[in-house]
């Protein structure tokens, strides 16, 4: 994400304040989120549930 | 008594009953030492001493009469500073709670004391239970008993420290990504994440309501399944509360390792994170022991650890951030900087991008339960190194994700850490079992083996 892409998700989110006194901590945030969201793994199966399964009777 | 601070719970329990110990002379021995330790140390955001002594003559007089609550009767235990206490802040280690006063114990506190436990206080945690050891909050952060210039762990810093430390035999600290299970490894005591749901979170704040498990540290194996027995049960108040039956968790504490299958894990500190070597050297020990004394070890495979992670950090930001966007929004400012830097990233997903982790989580179990249909129980690393020099940031940085806790948090089954061995610098190296869904009963008889052959409840930091 580039800084203007950064700066508009976090004033939509609120964030303006903290985009005003904490802008590094606000880029830090937004690079670890883009940082899990590359490394998972999508689903190959279109039919597969979130957890907790939509279904009665799972393990836990 | 001498080194009544050694004593584990079980024993001062025993030893309340039969009368040979009072409560008020366990209590006094403790509260020194937290009077002399503490200021090194930091366990402490609220010691409650004057309660604590009073109940400690109720239970002494009751133990006089023959009354004994149960099988914690005049036993201290801490409390990690996110789980209510009646009448006492929960602050949660930050600024935003100072001020907020429990109205009611939570559900682990109320079975704790109905068991006989005497609350000591409230604990150091990492803020929010995410925070990191920081230097910007209302108290400073615990400190690492082993040598206290290194890292402490993560959350539930502060309940770990006072257990190695022996300021107290028994403490209650939360799990979200491993925060019971990472001072457990880096303090050499015991750390249990139970199965989800076995341990209701009634009264404790909440980092990530699908993640959040609530979990016993102790010095020995059977103290965390005697804690276990008391602590575990359903809680129709908590929505995530299992039905499943719970207890006798000491009862394959003798049975020993043979003819049980375990599965090594090896990819996680071998190809996934590359462990330190004595951490390497540590877990191949740990393996050759339990297979001298009669169990089978195979290799098993699992997802890699950086899938694991991902899915742990996209639900678990995702959650937090619906729990703390308000605060976020319009006190930025009374956050210390790194739970500011780790409650944020939610802000910048998607609702689409927590399903889709969600529903990889979901494959996740899956891979876990089949690994699981071959064998008992699961072993692995806990922490890939010794713990970090608190002011090597690099280091710290390095270290601090480098570790294979948070798959259990992803599927929910049970995780227990403890000391592997002690590296050539004096601090603890760690090893994890996991197992079946509520088959801590598995994991405690595995543990307990490995801590009768290693004599890892025998060590104790260098502190006095």
């Amino acid at each position: 994400m580039d800084k203007p892409t950064i700066e508009q998700l976090a004033r939509r989110a609120g964030l303006d304040k903290a985009l005003a006194e904490f802008p590094e901590d606000v880029m830090a945030a937004a690079e670890q989120a883009s940082g899990s969201l590359e490394r998972m793994k999508a689903p190959t199966d279109p039919r597969a549930e979130p957890w907790p399964p939509m279904r009665p009777g799972g393990k836990l | 008594m001498s080194d009544l601070h050694w004593m584990t719970a079980g024993e001062a329990a025993q030893a309340i009953a039969a009368r040979k110990l009072s409560p008020v002379e366990l209590m006094n021995a403790l509260l020194q030492r937290i009077g002399r330790l503490d200021p090194r140390l930091n366990v402490f955001i609220r010691l409650d001493a004057v309660a604590a002594m009073e109940t400690a003559r109720a239970a002494e007089a009751e133990a006089a009469s023959g009354r004994l609550r149960g099988p914690l009767h005049g036993v201290p235990v801490g409390i990690k500073d996110i789980i209510d206490v009646a009448s006492l802040p929960t602050t949660c280690h930050s600024k935003i709670l100072i001020d907020n006063v429990a109205g009611a114990d939570a559900m682990c506190v109320s079975r704790l004391r109905g068991a006989g436990a005497i609350v000591l206080g409230k604990l150091s945690t990492h803020e929010f239970a995410i925070g990191g050891p920081s230097f910007d909050l209302p108290w400073p952060p615990a400190r690492n008993p082993w040598n206290t210039e290194h890292h402490p762990g993560s959350s539930s810093s502060g309940s770990g420290a006072g257990v190695a430390a022996g300021l107290f035999p028994l403490a209650l600290g939360s799990d979200t990504g491993g925060s019971v299970r990472n001072p457990a490894s880096a303090f050499g005591i015991v750390g249990l994440k139970p199965t989800y749901g076995l341990v209701s979170r009634r009264g404790v704040f909440p980092l990530s309501f699908t993640l959040d498990h609530v979990g016993p540290l102790t010095r020995t194996v059977s103290d965390t399944a005697l804690m276990l027995d008391v602590i575990a049960g359903h809680d129709p108040s908590d929505p995530g509360s299992s039905a499943a039956p719970s207890g006798r968790y000491a009862s394959g504490l003798q049975r020993g390792v043979s003819g049980l299958r375990i599965g090594f894990i090896r990819h996680f500190h071998e190809t996934d994170l590359p462990a330190h070597p004595e951490v390497n050297a540590a877990l191949d020990n740990v393996s050759r022991t339990l297979r001298g004394l009669g169990a089978e070890i195979r290799e098993v495979r699992l997802p890699s650890l950086g899938e694991f992670g991902a899915v742990n950090r996209i639900i678990l930001q995702s959650e937090a951030w619906a729990i703390h966007g308000p605060w976020l929004r319009e006190r930025p400012g009374d956050y210390g900087r790194l739970a500011r830097r780790r409650l944020m990233p939610g802000a910048f997903m998607a609702a689409g991008d927590y399903v889709q982790a969600s529903r990889r989580r979901l494959e996740m179990i899956a891979a876990v339960e089949a690994a699981l249909d071959d064998v008992d129980a699961l072993m692995c690393a806990s922490s890939m190194d010794p713990p970090s020099r608190l002011d090597d940031a690099a280091e710290t940085e390095r270290t601090y994700p480098r570790q294979a806790r948070t798959p259990f948090n992803v599927t929910g089954h049970p995780a227990l850490a403890m000391m592997a061995g002690i590296s050539s610098g004096g601090l603890p190296l760690s090893v994890q079992f996991a197992g079946r869904y509520f088959g801590e009963t598995t994991l405690f008889q595995i543990a307990r083996e490995w801590e009768r052959a290693a004599g890892t409840d025998e060590k104790h930091p260098p502190v006095s």
